[in-house]
């Protein structure tokens, strides 16, 4: 072999192995210089050989026995639905949101006359409009995609097992059945009518998750009190902004755990035992983070009430001074946290109930068909 | 033409592809290297891509049909595979179904001719 054949050789060997995991690698590349070696002393030529085994990418796909998709095809359209629905909340909010950040600037800038208003609006939403809109959208996309990569992952485990499960009971019969066989014992009972989870039960949680988040992470201010101070109208915000860093990352991290649960009942369908199990450990973690939020950070902005309060005269009615003059944060994250309490109780209590009920009797093995 | 062209070849290569396994196993009674297969196999008129032929062993050895091992001694150090005792058992069960298909479509093709 000479060198330049051998420099072939190894180029085509170092494309195959490359593409293979790091424990196959040496191993191939031994067997690939063996053969190419082997054929080439038979009298074939270099180009000729490694024409013949074609290209290396689709020789290394063959050596990969592992599927190749981040979301299969059982998944896929749920994935594209919630995709889509994710997507048009952020969007639709994130440019709501700065077209009206980007009038608000335009009043600020009242003093340009009625062109200068208008570009000021124009630009200011459009430039703030397209950098959010793509960096919100991104996010979205990739939350959206992990949590159905994640879903994938264990379902494809979940089938591994079951397979495992059913070759154990069929050993010691003949070859044939050893191989994953379907018999309508494998037929899921169809879920009882009340057990069934729709998507329109789906979409309203979805759309409020996605419009809440995107309205914390954008615009935290717009919650708050709204007092026109002269001709320039004031945000005093009920949260409190100066911790927002540390708070906001809890926040979407609530959220986000409530959009994944909410993508498993989509993609199961049903209330079952996985539901309830998704249910009762994202509650949980839900109570956990509300609990952090309300009680362990200083959530509420504590000058709030005293910001108010300082307005001058008639804007505010004797009775809301009243009110604010108890503005206690500890008081109102305690009502806040038994509000989120009592719902999210609710909330497990109702997939526990349906599942129990309806879900479970359906799931279970003891399968019989009456005629 | 193209299309049809791309059609006649997938179907052809479904229809070899399940005798793939088959054919291998029947030729690993004494241990061999791959080449060498390569070689016995196209004697007997059955041709096979190396790119099908390697990832193929190497399933079947994951699977527990064939056991190899790298053999130094020589010019250069081969990878030999041999048939297990299973890879023997199930071989020879489809061997059986082999011959009873053979010989259904024997009789299907028959009568077309007919």
């Amino acid at each position: 072999m000479n060198n330049r054949d051998r420099e072939l050789m190894e180029r085509y060997i170092y494309q195959v192995v490359r593409r293979l995991p790091g424990n196959q690698r040496e191993e191939v590349r031994m067997e690939l210089q063996e053969l190419i070696s082997d054929m080439e002393e038979a009298g074939e030529s270099m180009e000729d050989i490694l024409t013949r085994m074609g290209d290396p990418a689709k020789f290394a796909e063959k050596y990969q026995d592992r599927t190749h998709c981040l979301i299969g095809p059982e998944y896929y359209d749920n994935y594209i639905w919630l995709l889509r629905i994710v997507l048009i909340c952020v969007s639709v909010t994130v440019v709501a949101v700065s077209a009206i950040q980007g009038i608000r600037e335009g009043f600020l800038a009242a003093d340009t006359g009625y062109a200068g208003v208008l570009a000021t609006v124009v630009v200011y939403s459009a430039a703030r409009g397209f950098t959010e809109l793509f960096a919100s959208c991104l996010t979205a996309f990739g939350g959206v995609t992990l949590a159905f990569a994640v879903m994938e992952r264990r379902k494809i485990k979940v089938d591994m097992k079951k397979e495992k499960k059913w070759s154990v009971n069929d050993l010691g019969d003949n070859f044939s059945v050893k191989q994953k066989i379907w018999t309508p014992n494998h037929l899921s009972p169809i879920p009882h009518k009340k057990a069934v989870i729709s998507r329109a039960d789906s979409v309203v949680g979805i759309v409020f998750i996605v419009i809440f988040g995107v309205l914390l992470i954008f615009v935290p201010q717009i919650f708050g009190a709204v007092l026109r101070e002269g001709e320039v109208i004031r945000i005093i915000p009920v949260f409190n902004l100066e911790q927002w860093d540390v708070i906001l990352p809890l926040f979407i991290l609530s959220l986000a755990v409530a959009l994944a649960d909410e993508a498993l009942r989509l993609v199961v369908g049903h209330y079952c035992k996985v539901v309830m199990i998704s249910s009762i450990a994202s509650g949980i973690l839900q109570i956990i983070l509300a609990c952090i939020i309300l009680k362990v950070f200083p959530f509420w902005n504590p000058d709030f009430a005293a910001e108010i309060a300082a307005q001058p005269g008639d804007q505010i009615s004797p009775a809301v001074r009243g009110a604010l003059a108890r503005w206690d944060g500890t008081l109102i994250s305690n009502a806040f946290l038994v509000f989120i309490i009592a719902v999210t109780a609710l909330e497990i209590g109702s997939a526990v109930y349906h599942t129990l009920r309806y879900g479970v009797k359906n799931t279970s093995d003891g399968f019989s068909v009456t005629r | 033409m193209g299309e049809e062209k791309d059609l006649r070849s997938s179907l052809s290569m479904e229809l070899r592809r399940g005798t793939l396994a088959l054919s291998v196993l029947s030729q690993m009674k004494e241990a061999k290297y791959g080449y060498s297969l390569v070689q016995s196999l196209e004697e007997k008129g059955i041709s096979i891509d190396p790119n099908t032929l390697y990832p193929l062993l190497r399933r079947l050895e994951k699977q527990g049909l064939l056991e190899s091992r790298w053999e130094t001694g020589g010019s250069k150090p081969r990878k030999y595979y041999h048939r297990t005792d299973y890879g023997t058992q199930i071989y020879e069960e489809l061997k059986a179904q082999w011959e009873e298909l053979s010989e259904g479509m024997e009789n299907l093709l028959k009568e077309e001719e007919s």
